[in-house]
């Protein structure tokens, strides 16, 4: 595939769902049928080319591919994007579609449509842009295309005919998908004899030939050994190399309007590639920025510090090169009385962060200890000024500000009819308010409420999905401030005040979430020489209390001459251990106690 | 008899077992009859190879079952062993470890002949359904009654072998048993808690949910109350889980706890010699092959630096809470710059009531308080030195 298509023979799009509903395995079809992949080489989910993606059998960076297909006698050059489904990274969704004329949504025929299939079908309709319904694992045998015909008009408003009915496992309806994108997909627009205009949408760090840069031509054409300038970035770099992903990466001397690709020029300032920037010439008539990506909004922050803090500037310099693959990221450095130096990190939701983390862990090597996440609150501080806070850490105290805002988010939740009853007690009991309800079909409904995002990001989908056997999903919105009765629920080890452990709650929840943490911290602080005193505090006033009994007794039974270097061995290793817990005060506490502040449940 | 500074003594590995006990992390292995005359003849061939002409002070025969070989293998493991060691001349004390079922009238007087004087039976609980559940080969009664049969063939010195802290135990329960053990009067008891080694059945079976393991501050009280019966029956405690009547200390196990020299022959078996730790291969049958090639089946060896001789001579002299550690036996042993380095550190666990110091005819000497012999894992983490300098 080593020429160039013109415009009319080229379609973009990009495969979105609800999670697991089979994006993967259906772009793995297409590379078949296209002999993109050499069957005999081939896996399933072939685009989920990470470690982490194979193991946990989902997609979490979208990944795109060049593919070409004959559709009425004339050869097609189909770009692809496949998207995560999962809500914590539907930034990537947002940024794919940015590069694409059209969307193929998929349905599972038997789930049918869940809040991330309405999530982001809204998020391509707001573009504008082509959806091709997708009825997905017809094969299954509870498969319900009808009903899901149904759901199809009544909650996204689009019309039955146009679905298509496929199994991504046996193959069965690929070929009418691909002549659907041919007819239906607008060609991408663009001026060929413009000059250069090219949407920067991913990038990564290649150890060998510096930043590779994914690009999106919109409009002109740049060929291998042009000169081009990165807007926003202000920076010039020569194209020593171009190509597609077919899905391995095959230079090309030219990449033209319409076409997605790679640029290599063994670039190694990170600051100089911005995902969302635009690609011009470097010399001559420049064209205008493109409107980029609008910033992601962190739901949760946590901090993230080194186990070694010696590791400071090699964990910095690891998340500069994790930013440059997940744009979604934000951090700043911090520091704790406990921990030390670290960053404070913003993530779209807590796989993004437990995501986050062991990428960090396996990409730089660097151990971390992470602290509980928390949303974001706003303080209106006594002078009128307006202050966003990341960690509880930074609340000031109670005389300086007048109000603090948290952030609240119209949830909606997609559910059975027959769990509306559990799914409404368990809003309201986490101060929701009901804004309505709508039915899918005959047997599934859609409520929406306005709920604060401390109540539903933790452990509320948990619940949704024990309430619901499995059926319920949810998805929110953008979230807005909204002012509460909130307090600074410190934690007490031993006295001395733990900042990396506090917590902000409502102030008529103090007692269960108190309750709820140190719980948690009794079973893993282990036992000292010494009883340790565990309080939870609103203000001066304690509001729940727990205590670590001290340690009475650690001597090894057996110890005789066959045991001597394994038995020094492993007090060597307990010590190691040790070694990487953080102290408070004189208390040794490990990295998962942390995170106890993350539990609600007190019982 | 006391124990000579320069002397030796001798373990011999018999790796063999009926069936694996739950919480065992022993190296014992199953077996068929042909692999035990052959095994006996490869442990031979080392002791002809590392062991000649040794004259132990003590010798130790342990498992895996000693006594399951029967009587005609043991015989012939003695004899071939007085013959190249000349044991039954030097040595002060020789023991055998014995299961209840495998410790016949026969056995027991083929062994007693051949040089063994002193019995160690495995007996762990007098509750059958605690056996049961540790998946013991015998019962109560079995244990009694190869107790009575050692007595009848004329051995002297018993010890017998008892696990505490079964989940659940009603310390009713554990002050009986050790009263009808007191009965019997055994010169020696060992009373262990039970423990949870890595990769063993009860482990795993804890690990699963299976099995509660008994909760710390019941584990310390049974540890207490151990102590107080064995005192009040007139055992006195010498060692962590050791008792036993005046003069009647093993004094192989000593030789241990002192960090005198030792020479191990058998699968799996450590040696201890002029500074060098060692270990042989543990799977019998690797353990066979590399000998049947005239070869000495080591495993690991580890050249140890003073600091880390200090440190082991430390974690195990601490364990002896009566006579502790001399301080210039410990010098001669590991130098006197790594000993005089650790000092001020022995000294602030003094000023913590961890340690004791007190002067005898040798010099100074330190050994544990009460509090210090419990805590003595987190006192030794305290004292290891920092592990770029324990690497080898
Ligand atoms: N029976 C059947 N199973 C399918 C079909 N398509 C996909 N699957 C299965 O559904 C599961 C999820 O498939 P993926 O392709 O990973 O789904 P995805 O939409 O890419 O998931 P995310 O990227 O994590 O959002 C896998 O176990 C697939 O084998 C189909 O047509 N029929
Ligand atoms: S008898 Fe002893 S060595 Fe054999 S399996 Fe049981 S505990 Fe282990
Ligand atoms: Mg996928």
């Amino acid at each position: 595939m080593s020429k160039n298509f013109p415009p009319e023979r080229i379609r973009n799009f990009s495969i979105i769902a609800h999670i697991d509903h089979g994006k993967s395995t259906l772009a793995d079809r297409f590379l078949e049928i296209t002999g993109a992949v050499d069957t005999r080489k081939r896996q399933a989910q072939q685009l989920d080319s990470m470690d982490l993606e194979r193991e946990r059998g989902i997609t979490i960076k979208a990944a795109a591919v060049s593919l070409t297909t004959m559709v009425h006698g004339e050869e097609y050059l189909l770009n692809l994007i496949d998207t995560p489904g999962h809500v914590d990274f539907a930034y990537e969704v947002e940024k794919s579609l940015q590069a694409c004329e059209g969307a193929l949504l998929l349905i599972d025929a038997a789930q049918g449509i869940q809040a991330q299939t309405v999530a982001n079908a809204s998020l391509a309709m707001e573009q504008d842009m082509t959806i091709i319904p997708v009825f997905n694992k017809v094969d299954l045998p509870h498969a319900r295309p009808e009903e899901i015909e149904d759901e199809l008009e009544n909650t996204l408003v689009l019309e039955r005919d146009l679905a298509i009915k496929c199994s991504a496992k046996t193959g069965l309806g690929v070929p009418e998908i691909i002549e659907a994108i041919v007819d239906r997909i607008p060609a991408p627009e663009g001026d060929p004899e413009a000059p250069l205009r090219a949407l920067i949408f991913d990038a990564k760090y290649d150890e060998y030939r510096g930043i590779v840069v994914y690009l999106r031509i919109v409009d002109g054409t740049i060929r291998k050994g042009d000169m081009v300038h990165m807007l926003g970035a202000d920076a010039d770099y020569e194209a020593v190399e171009l190509g597609k992903f077919t899905p391995v990466a095959v230079p090309h001397k030219q990449l033209s309007v319409g076409e997605v690709g790679y640029f290599i020029s063994n670039i190694k300032r990170l600051e100089d590639v911005r995902v969302g920037d635009t690609m011009t010439v470097a010399k001559g008539e420049r064209a205008a920025a493109l409107t980029g990506y609008r910033e992601p909004q962190p739901m949760v922050w946590c901090g993230i510090y080194p186990v070694s803090s010696g590791d400071f500037e090699n964990l910095r310099a690891a998340l500069n090169q994790l930013k440059l693959n997940d744009s979604s990221i934000i951090f700043e450095p911090e520091s704790s009385d406990a921990l030390g130096f670290g960053f404070r990190c913003g993530f779209l939701g807590l796989l993004h962060m437990e995501i986050v983390q062991e990428r960090l862990e396996r990409e730089s090597g660097i151990d971390v200890v992470q602290t509980a996440p928390t949303v974001p609150y706003r303080m209106v501080m006594n002078d009128g000024e307006v202050k966003d806070i990341h960690s509880p850490g930074e609340l000031p105290d109670p005389t300086q500000f007048q109000e603090i805002h948290e952030p609240i988010v119209t949830t909606h939740i997609l559910v059975p009819a027959t769990n509306i009853g559990v799914i409404m007690s368990m809003c309201s009991e986490r101060r929701g308010k009901f804004l309505r309800q709508e039915h899918l079909s005959a047997n599934r409904v859609m409520l929406t409420w306005d709920l604060p995002l401390a109540e539903i990001i933790f452990d509320f989908y948990d619940k949704l999905k024990s309430g619901t056997k499995g059926y319920g999903t949810m998805n929110f919105e953008e979230p807005r401030f909204e002012a509460a009765k909130l307090v600074k629920l410190r934690i007490l080890v031993s006295g001395t005040e733990a900042d990396a452990l506090s917590v902000i709650c409502h102030h008529s929840d103090t007692q269960r979430r108190g309750r709820a943490v140190l719980k948690v911290l009794r079973k893993e602080i282990p036992r000292h020489q010494f009883e340790v005193a565990l309080q939870a505090a609103v203000g001066g006033k304690i509001v729940a209390r727990e205590s670590i009994r001290a340690l009475s007794k650690n001597v090894t039974a057996k110890c005789y001459g066959g045991d001597i270097s394994r038995k020094r061995k492993l007090l060597q290793k307990q010590k190691e251990g040790k070694k990487r817990m953080k102290n408070i005060g004189n208390v040794e506490v490990p990295q998962k106690a942390f995170l106890a502040v993350l539990s609600t449940d007190d019982s | 008899m006391s124990l000579r500074e320069d002397g030796v003594s001798l373990y011999v590995h018999l790796p063999y077992c009926v069936r694996k006990c739950r919480y065992c992390d022993f190296n014992s292995h199953g077996y068929t009859s042909q692999d035990l005359a052959a095994h006996v003849e490869a442990i031979l061939q080392e002791a002809s190879l590392r062991a000649q002409d040794l004259a132990p002070q003590t010798v130790f025969f342990g498992g895996g079952t000693p006594t399951l070989l029967g009587a005609q293998h043991l015989a012939r493991l003695l004899d071939g062993l007085e013959e190249i060691t000349g044991f039954r001349q030097s040595a002060g004390e020789v023991t055998m470890e014995a299961n209840p079922e495998s410790l016949s009238a026969e056995v027991a007087a083929a062994i007693l002949q051949g040089g063994v004087d002193r019995l160690s039976i495995g007996v762990q609980s007098l509750n059958n359904e605690v056996l049961a559940a540790y998946d013991r080969v015998h019962d109560a009664k079995e244990a009694l009654a190869a107790y009575a049969r050692a007595r009848e063939s004329g051995f002297r010195r018993i010890n017998l072998d008892l696990i505490y802290a079964f989940p659940g135990q009603d310390p009713q329960q554990w002050v009986d048993t050790l009263h009808t053990v007191h009965e019997l009067g055994p010169e020696h008891l060992s009373c262990y808690e039970l423990s949870y080694e890595p990769g063993t059945s009860l482990t795993r079976l804890r690990d699963l949910g299976r099995w509660q393991e008994e909760d710390p501050e019941r584990c310390a009280a049974l540890f207490d109350l151990t102590r107080e019966q064995n005192a009040a029956a007139g055992y006195h405690s010498y060692e962590v889980s050791a008792f036993a009547q005046p003069g009647e200390e093993c004094r192989h196990n000593l030789a241990y706890w002192r960090s005198l020299d030792y020479v191990g022959l058998g699968a799996g078996a450590a040696s201890w010699r002029q500074g060098v730790r060692s270990m042989n291969l543990a799977k019998p049958e690797d353990y066979e092959r590399v000998m049947g090639e005239g070869r000495r089946p080591l495993a690991q060896q580890e050249e140890t630096l003073p600091d880390m001789r200090v440190f082991d001579h430390l974690m195990m002299g601490l364990r002896l809470e009566r006579e502790g550690v001399s301080v210039e036996r410990m010098k001669r042993q590991c130098g006197s710059d790594a000993v005089d380095a650790i000092l001020p550190r022995l000294h602030e666990f003094v000023a913590r009531d961890l340690l004791r110091v007190w002067q005898d005819q040798e010099g100074q000497r330190f050994c544990t308080t009460a509090r210090g012999l419990r805590m003595l894992d987190t006192l030794l983490q305290e004292l290891l030195p920092d592990d770029d300098q324990l690497e080898v």
